[in-house]
């Protein structure tokens, strides 16, 4: 389903999606863009290159709250899980490697045990994608694994810019429910609207990005450099502070904690929060035996799960190429030049 | 002015002769605009040295983070480590010395003067470019900055984009050092120190309340601030349930009665304790390299609470941080003439 | 992204992962006394409502207000009136476990991880060796083995631990004898020990076993399984002939959280149980 939107319609449909869904859009506040809700009458416009925050957050919160427990003394625990229960929500501006981590973070909390507090907050949210004419990053690469700077996996519509419109194609139910219900504001695409989308997106292609040459070969210097000593020139001045797994729209890691709020009765609740594992005590056993005990075993931990493991498993790259973790690094730790130099050590 | 020529001269010939295992300085990095981190070893890597408005981290983090190494590892190399330190990097050095975390002989201070420039600050520079990101910035010798993006490049002017602390720097070259690049110049041409806390500290409780509720709700507890500062060298960190140190003989009881003082998820009441007890904690210790602030993902203006405690350290105590390495510490040392109106 | 506060909805806990069953604990011995003691759980599922388990699977038991902690079931499949754990007092959760007294309620989700593949090994001689603690995951292994004797070989139990004190199911080992070859270790010569004085991996090679048509399933501290592993393949037990399980820092127990991994493998999901063979030729990051 293909259909045009002028440019100045695009806040008319934000405002027709606000009556029955929370709009979320990148909106530039404390000197950088980031999703936020979109207030009635707020401007909606897309100048935003990425945003610092993946939209992961929309599926896989900082805090989530599992259940909450009870136990009066003597009796069995009460245990009340708390699924999360909003409503829709709509976020617009978002970039083709979020959509396509999206898939990745699919594969990761829906298969094998589904987790039911990812699916019912992925049910509700409906993500509006928006093709990237230019690279929005000088460290993006997301043709390097496997993605494009117009790929619609992981999203329900995808908007690409055009001269004073949007070409807008919904992808699924999702996508097709949430432009049905601003019919009226579309204009159907035609044959020339299609060729100039083409156009723009083979431009798009060709801009340059960062790049690495041959994945398969990354995977080989992983496997193979395994014990190298490089590990710990390449971490040296990794301070753990975990921003590139924080911003990264594929990471997953979790801790989960009880937060006792009473004790007689005892009440609280058990917690999932983000974790890291970059952080030194991450995989810390109770005995005091840590398998990751330094900073480079940390970052090839990183690197290898993102490039190696996660192929292993599932055939596909973990990374989708965002670049948020070498443009945030505080020390300029950058997964491109490693990935560049484990694939030059492929060979020996 | 500043010859990195000399810099590079003098980092060579530090590791020629042996004296040193290794120079701390900057290089260009592949990430960001930003300098990176250089860790040379080798005498002709010394080249590759620079020294510019984007050389903004605080290289006494790894004088901390390389002793910690150090106990870890198996290297017997006890040589001295040589630092390029800025002047807030080399108060940073200074605290370390005071607190007896590193001693004397076990740093070479290659000492800067930022002369009258100073750094960028990467927020400012998003806030000019709305969010692009910047391939380069710097002076262009009349007063602005030049910064270049994928799309171009612009000028702005220096007092736009240097960072609040440069803006207020009042000594931007370290009082100790061993070897000194540029001109030690104490006359700065920007504003009065102090001047963004008190814009701030001037509002009524409810507008402060308020600023910092709005800003702590963003805290994703990924604890960079703390990763970042070099005065946060605890091994156990407080208010950190995790950074638990853990070996064979910690007893079950031990671990069983390990008090969580501040839960781990991010919700507004344990981001701001977070944040104030590591503020508390640094009273008397900060230096003002505003790295905390830089770091943070999520745009949390961090230097202004580490800053609001040295305005009233210097108020109260007319003590500021990082000086003199004889200095006593703050928060373990009195005067009698000290304020105790409040001893009843 | 703001975190948005969740409604209650009570839903069955099969659709929940994170939810424990509630059992109650039904016996409590205490194995090993001491600061590092060591206490057996039998726990019996409140409403029937419990899982069942293959050799070498593991459950999350939960003390709510403290935590979680993976441990190994220690009961054979075959028993269905209870599931037993032996759990090491090393921390905050299992201190609380080690608090808590018969009739206390806790959660138990499971059973998580692969299984030993016993059923394989039928005709062929098991030599088991346990050290420690390391006896409760390969006890549910022996139970099977024994209870279906004619469908193995020569079975020989090696199990050791610090001191005599610190020899878990004692009882249990004597009753062994008959069915099995029991040599049982101390590390240290001990007033009125007749066994082995010797670490675990000494016993062995004091006994050397027949690497023919045999299988070794080893668990312990990870000392002891790196020499017990040496010293079994100098006997001539091919990687392949040689299992254990192994554990790393686990929260989820479903794959999920990220941290238990070995290389590609979820050592919750994958594991515990490997092979020398598979294991070798993984990261040691465990």
């Amino acid at each position: 389903m293909e259909m045009i939107l002028k440019k100045d319609r695009l806040g008319e449909w934000a405002a027709k999606l606000r009556g029955s869904a929370e709009v979320f859009a990148p909106v530039f506040a404390d000197d950088s863009w980031n999703f936020c809700k979109v207030e009635p009458g707020a401007e909606l416009t897309f100048d935003h290159g990425n945003t610092v925050r993946p939209a992961k957050g929309f599926v896989f919160p900082q805090r989530e709250v599992l259940y909450r427990f009870r136990q009066e003394s003597g009796e069995a625990p009460q245990l009340t899980p708390t699924l999360p229960a909003d409503g829709p929500a709509v976020v617009f501006g978002v970039r083709p490697c979020d959509g396509r981590a999206m898939v990745r973070n699919d594969k990761v909390f829906t298969c094998g045990f589904a987790d039911p507090y990812y699916q019912a907050r992925r049910d509700r949210v409906v993500f509006v994608g928006l093709a990237c004419n230019a690279p929005p990053s000088p460290n993006c690469f997301c043709l390097s694994v496997g993605g494009s700077p117009h790929a619609g996996d992981g999203l329900d519509v995808l908007m690409t810019e055009l001269d004073g419109r949007y070409h807008v194609k919904a992808l699924t139910a999702k996508g097709k429910e949430i432009a049905g219900i601003a019919e009226a504001l579309f204009d159907k695409a035609g044959a020339a609207d299609s060729s100039e989308v083409e156009k723009v997106h083979a431009a798009a292609r060709s801009h340059p990005q960062r790049s690495i040459a041959a994945m398969e070969k990354v995977a080989e210097g992983l496997k193979r450099n395994f014990d190298s000593p490089q590990w710990d020139t390449l971490a040296q001045a990794c301070i753990g502070c975990g921003a590139c797994t924080y911003l990264c729209p594929s990471c997953h890691c979790f801790d989960i904690n009880d937060e006792v709020s009473s004790h007689s009765p005892l009440a609280g609740e058990r917690v999932r929060t983000w974790d890291n594992c970059q952080f030194p005590e991450f995989t810390m056993h109770t005995s005091g035996h840590n398998p990751r005990n330094t900073t480079g075993a940390r970052l090839r931990q990183r690197i290898c799960h993102k490039l190696l493991y996660f192929v292993e498993n599932h055939n596909i790259q973990q990374c989708t190429g965002c670049g948020r973790c070498i443009s945030h690094c505080p020390v300029g730790i950058d997964i491109v030049r490693v990935a560049n130099v484990m694939e030059e050590a492929a060979g020996q | 002015m500043v010859a990195i020529e000399d810099i590079r001269a003098r980092a060579k010939e530090l590791l020629e002769s042996g004296k040193v295992r290794s120079v701390l300085g900057y290089r260009r990095g592949t990430a960001s605009v930003l300098a990176e981190p250089a860790f040379v070893t080798a005498p002709e890597d010394t080249a590759a040295l620079v020294l510019d408005a984007t050389c903004v981290e605080n290289l006494a983090l790894y004088l901390v983070n390389e002793k910690k190494r150090q106990k870890t590892q198996r290297s017997q190399d006890t040589r001295p480590l040589a630092v390029v330190a800025k002047g807030c990097d080399g108060r940073a050095i200074t605290v370390l010395l005071q607190e007896n975390y590193i001693k004397r002989d076990e740093v070479v201070i290659l000492g800067v003067s930022c002369e009258n420039g100073g750094m960028i600050d990467t927020h400012k520079l998003s806030r000019a470019l709305r969010g692009k990101a910047a391939t380069g910035a710097a002076f262009d010798g009349n007063g602005g900055i030049k910064v270049a993006f994928t799309a171009g490049e612009t000028t702005v002017p220096a007092a736009e984009v240097l960072a609040a602390r440069c803006l207020e720097c009042t000594k931007a070259y370290p009082l100790v050092s061993d070897y000194f690049f540029g001109d030690k110049i104490d006359e700065r041409s920007y504003s009065p120190r102090f001047t963004a806390v008190s814009a701030i500290a001037e509002k009524s409780p409810e507008e402060r309340s308020a600023f910092w509720a709005g800003h702590f709700e963003r805290c994703i507890r990924c604890y960079a601030c703390r990763a970042v500062c070099p005065m946060c060298y605890c091994d156990e960190c407080v208010v950190d349930s995790t950074s638990f140190i853990v070996n064979p003989t910690t007893s079950a009881d031990e671990k069983a009665c390990r008090i969580r003082w501040i839960q781990r998820s991010a919700s507004p009441s344990e981001n701001a304790m977070y944040h104030m007890v590591r503020a508390i904690h640094l009273a008397g210790r900060c230096t003002d390299c505003g790295e905390c602030e830089r770091v943070c993902p999520v745009n949390i203006p961090l230097r202004l609470l580490n800053t609001m405690l040295e305005r009233e350290a210097l108020e109260m105590f007319e003590y500021a941080p990082g000086l003199d390495p004889e200095q006593p510490s703050l928060i373990s040392s009195f005067r009698d003439g000290d304020p105790n109106d409040f001893i009843r | 992204m703001s975190d948005k506060s969740s409604s209650s909805e009570a839903i069955g806990q099969a659709d929940n992962i994170y939810l424990p069953k509630l059992a109650r604990i039904a016996g409590i011995k205490e194995e090993v006394p001491g600061a590092r003691g060591i206490k057996t759980f039998r726990i019996e599922f409140l409403d029937g409502d419990g899982f069942e388990h293959d050799c070498g699977q593991c459950a999350m038991i939960s003390v709510f207000g403290k935590g979680e902690s993976m441990i190994s079931i220690a009961s054979p499949p075959s028993v269905k009136e209870y599931k037993q754990f032996s759990i090491m007092r090393v921390g905050r959760v299992t201190t609380a476990i080690h608090d808590m007294k018969a009739g206390d309620i806790i959660g138990v989700r499971g059973p998580y991880g692969n299984t030993f593949p016993v059923n394989d090994w039928k005709g062929r001689n098991l030599v088991f060796i346990g050290g420690g603690v390391g006896l409760a995951p390969i006890w549910p292994v022996i139970q099977t083995a024994v209870a279906n004797r004619s469908d193995f070989g020569k079975i020989t139990v090696f199990y050791g631990a610090r001191t005599s004190r610190d020899i878990m199911y004692a009882a249990e080992l004597e009753k062994l004898r008959g069915a099995a070859d029991v040599h049982l270790s101390v590390d240290s010569p001990e007033e009125g020990w007749e066994g082995y004085c010797g670490f675990v991996p000494a016993n062995i090679m004091d006994k050397p076993q027949s690497a023919d048509n045999a299988i070794a399933i080893t668990c312990g501290p990870p000392i002891m399984i790196k020499f017990v592993i040496k010293n079994l393949s100098e006997m001539g037990f091919s990687a392949e002939q040689i299992y254990t399980t192994i554990e790393n820092k686990m929260k989820c127990g479903v794959g999920k959280c990220g941290r238990c991994n070995a290389g590609k493998d979820y050592v919750c999901v994958k594991g515990p149980v490997y092979s020398w063979a598979q294991l070798k030729d993984m990261p040691q990051e465990y």
